[in-house]
């Protein structure tokens, strides 16, 4: 007896995706990144104002995974830090659209606060 | 004790399956917060015990289903209780020494609010929440205009008609998760 296909998640099923969340997909979009190195890039982006602990990044990345957004791509020990081998992680086709379609969804806000005048604008 | 023992030690929070997937990883990192970080401050500490304190309850209660567990449960309860509904109203039928109308009309509707409960149960326990609201909400309809024609209704009955509908509706309409991605 034939199965039926498992239907396909469309990338809006996922929005909004949480903050914490989103800024790990941005971080991945430029490569493969371990946990350590992601963590790194949030902090650089935002300044400081986000900074992912271990059990926040890794528990978003067991949904990812989970969700077939990010998967592993083996595990090697970064060049930069000459130590244990360790776990890299990459954004799938979906998580890419996933974060696309995160990033138009906050694009149209950040567009209605500034025809708002809510920000953009000079302070009076 | 060094850190990263005490750091060993607060990771035991987490739920099994995830420290058999991370727990390594998360060590690993700890370490090179470590390296980069002052781990003899009090700032650094507050950091590593919130993200535990924000990050462990969420993973144990995706690990234990608590909610889906809970609705399960409700759903047995109410079959059960939709069908000693029916049974009520049929031994009420039994015991009347005469049939008059709107009596005849009170046990039926009570009758139809008890098999909408039965449904109401089965829908939830195959997830079949909007077919599941739709026979709650008759449910309750229904029970409303028995009682009304029949004011002389026991207090158990009452309550199986009132309460169990109005607390499935809540738990129905009760908003679940934010994002399929948890709320990290």
């Amino acid at each position: 007896m034939s199965r039926s296909p498992q239907k396909q998640p469309t990338p809006e099923s996922f929005l909004p995706v949480p903050p914490a969340t989103f800024h790990i997909l941005l971080a991945l979009a430029d490569g493969d990144l371990h946990g350590y190195a992601i963590m790194q890039d949030v902090a650089q982006r935002s300044e400081g104002a986000v900074r992912l602990g271990p059990g926040t990044l890794y528990g978003a990345l067991k949904r990812l995974l989970e969700a077939r957004l990010v998967d592993e791509s083996g595990e090697r020990a970064d060049p930069e830090r000459a130590d244990e081998r360790r776990r890299y992680y990459r954004l799938t086709p979906l998580g890419l659209a996933v974060a696309r379609a995160e990033a138009r969804r906050l694009d149209a806000i950040v567009r209605t606060a500034r025809r708002k005048k809510l920000i953009g604008a000079r302070p009076a | 004790m060094s850190a990263e023992r005490i750091y060993r030690l607060l990771l035991r929070v987490y739920p099994p399956a995830f420290r058999a997937a991370y727990e390594r990883e998360m060590v690993l990192v700890f370490r090179d917060q470590c390296r980069d970080g002052d781990v003899r401050t009090l700032g650094f500490w507050v950091r590593v015990f919130w993200d535990v304190v924000r990050s462990a309850p969420a993973l144990r209660a995706e690990t234990t289903r608590t909610v889906e567990v809970i609705m399960k449960l409700a759903a047995i309860l109410t079959v059960l209780l939709g069908a000693l509904g029916i049974l009520g109203a049929m031994n009420e039928w039994g015991a009347a020494s005469q049939h008059a109308g709107a009596y005849l009309l009170a046990i039926v509707l009570g009758v139809a609010a008890s098999l909408l409960l039965v449904g109401a149960g089965v829908a939830i326990l195959r997830q079949k929440n909007q077919a599941a609201r739709l026979a709650v909400a008759l449910s309750l309809v229904c029970f409303v205009a028995a009682r009304l024609l029949f004011p002389w209704m026991s207090i158990f009955l009452q309550l199986i008609g009132f309460v169990v509908p109005v607390g499935l509706l809540i738990a129905l309409y009760w908003p679940r998760k934010s994002s399929r991605l948890g709320a990290a």
